[in-house]
């Protein structure tokens, strides 16, 4: 079974269509699940509590899960200085606690099955420095150290973990960004176009498969920084 | 529950790769002297968590309340054992 977070909308949304069209058994989580044609169960990643009782559940089920893929996110758009403060710690609880929290607690099924892989997302915003996103790099660079550090203390049980750092990939995330701003992001990858939430399917499948296994501790740049 | 301390030990002894009677109460598991590095802690709270489901109850060491624990839990053989006793009887 392969748990993806953030899965009823965007990247995880489109990533668990890609699974179940390659036939992986997909476990979607996601605050909204009613609407979705795959099973998912309701969660907010950033509860430890609400991400624990789905893990038991798991462990409960002697499910064995093979993959975490962490894409549950938000964003918002905004000066450091006007941000509120609400929306900073929202923004630090989703987006870092999150990743942090379904790593502890699903990490230990992976241990279990001694091979496991685990894909965290990031964003170009980290790399580049985008103004404007300062808070949401900041999550992002969170995720980005905590992925390094984590795949050295999950090698030993043969679970990789990487991180996938996308561009401007077409999602709701990128609602209020303007065409210019999208297009001057683009222009400073090193191939410069935006890409589609496929392309970084690609990645997930790639990093899935068993010819990856020497990957982990990766951020991987989607167009190149 | 002589009985369930001594499979407790008994799993200890197996994930540090001892002779189980070199394991007893006393038996330092983390700090100085300690018996695990932190990664042999993780398997054995798996190998625990297995026991626990064997005699019917959640060995809990993920949840707030069992990390904020877990620096007395992990002290010696005999304050994991205790632990894993008092879960077993609902008392922790």
């Amino acid at each position: 079974m392969i748990v993806v977070t953030g899965a009823s909308r965007g990247l995880g949304r489109a990533i668990c269509a890609r699974l179940i069209s390659l036939e992986h058994e997909v476990l979607g989580l996601a605050r909204e699940v009613a609407e979705l044609p795959f099973p998912a169960l309701t969660c907010d990643v950033a509860s430890y509590e609400q991400v624990r009782a789905i893990a038991q559940t798991l462990r409960g089920r002697s499910e064995k899960v093979s993959a975490l893929i962490n894409t549950a996110g938000i964003a918002s758009m905004n000066l450091a200085l006007t941000t509120p403060s609400d929306v900073s710690k929202r923004i630090i609880e989703t987006n870092l606690l999150g990743t942090i929290y379904c790593c502890q607690l699903f990490g230990p099924l992976m241990i279990r099955n001694k091979l496991g892989s685990i894909i965290n997302f990031s964003t170009i915003a980290v790399a580049l420095g985008l103004k404007g996103e300062s808070i949401y790099a900041a999550s992002k660079a969170g995720v980005e150290g905590f992925t390094r550090a984590f795949a050295r203390e999950m090698s030993e049980f043969n679970v990789n973990v990487n991180c996938i750092a996308p561009g401007p990939i077409a999602t709701d995330l990128l609602r209020g960004v303007s065409s210019a701003q999208i297009a001057e992001i683009v222009s400073r990858q090193i191939i410069a176009r935006q890409f589609t939430p496929d392309a970084v399917c690609d990645l997930v499948e790639m990093l899935l498969s068993p010819r990856s296994r020497t990957l982990s501790g990766e951020i991987l740049h989607v167009g190149g920084v | 529950m002589l009985n369930i301390e001594q499979r407790v030990f008994e799993i200890i002894a197996s994930v540090a790769g001892v002779k189980p009677a070199l394991i007893d109460a006393d038996k330092q598991l983390i700090g100085e002297g300690r018996l695990f590095d932190s990664m042999k802690l993780v398997e054995l709270c798996l190998l625990l968590e297995d026991l626990a489901t064997e005699l019917g109850f959640n060995f809990d060491w993920t949840s707030d309340a069992a990390m904020s624990r877990s620096v007395s839990m992990f002290r010696t053989a005999g304050s994991l054992a205790a632990e894993f006793i008092a879960q077993m009887s609902g008392r922790s």
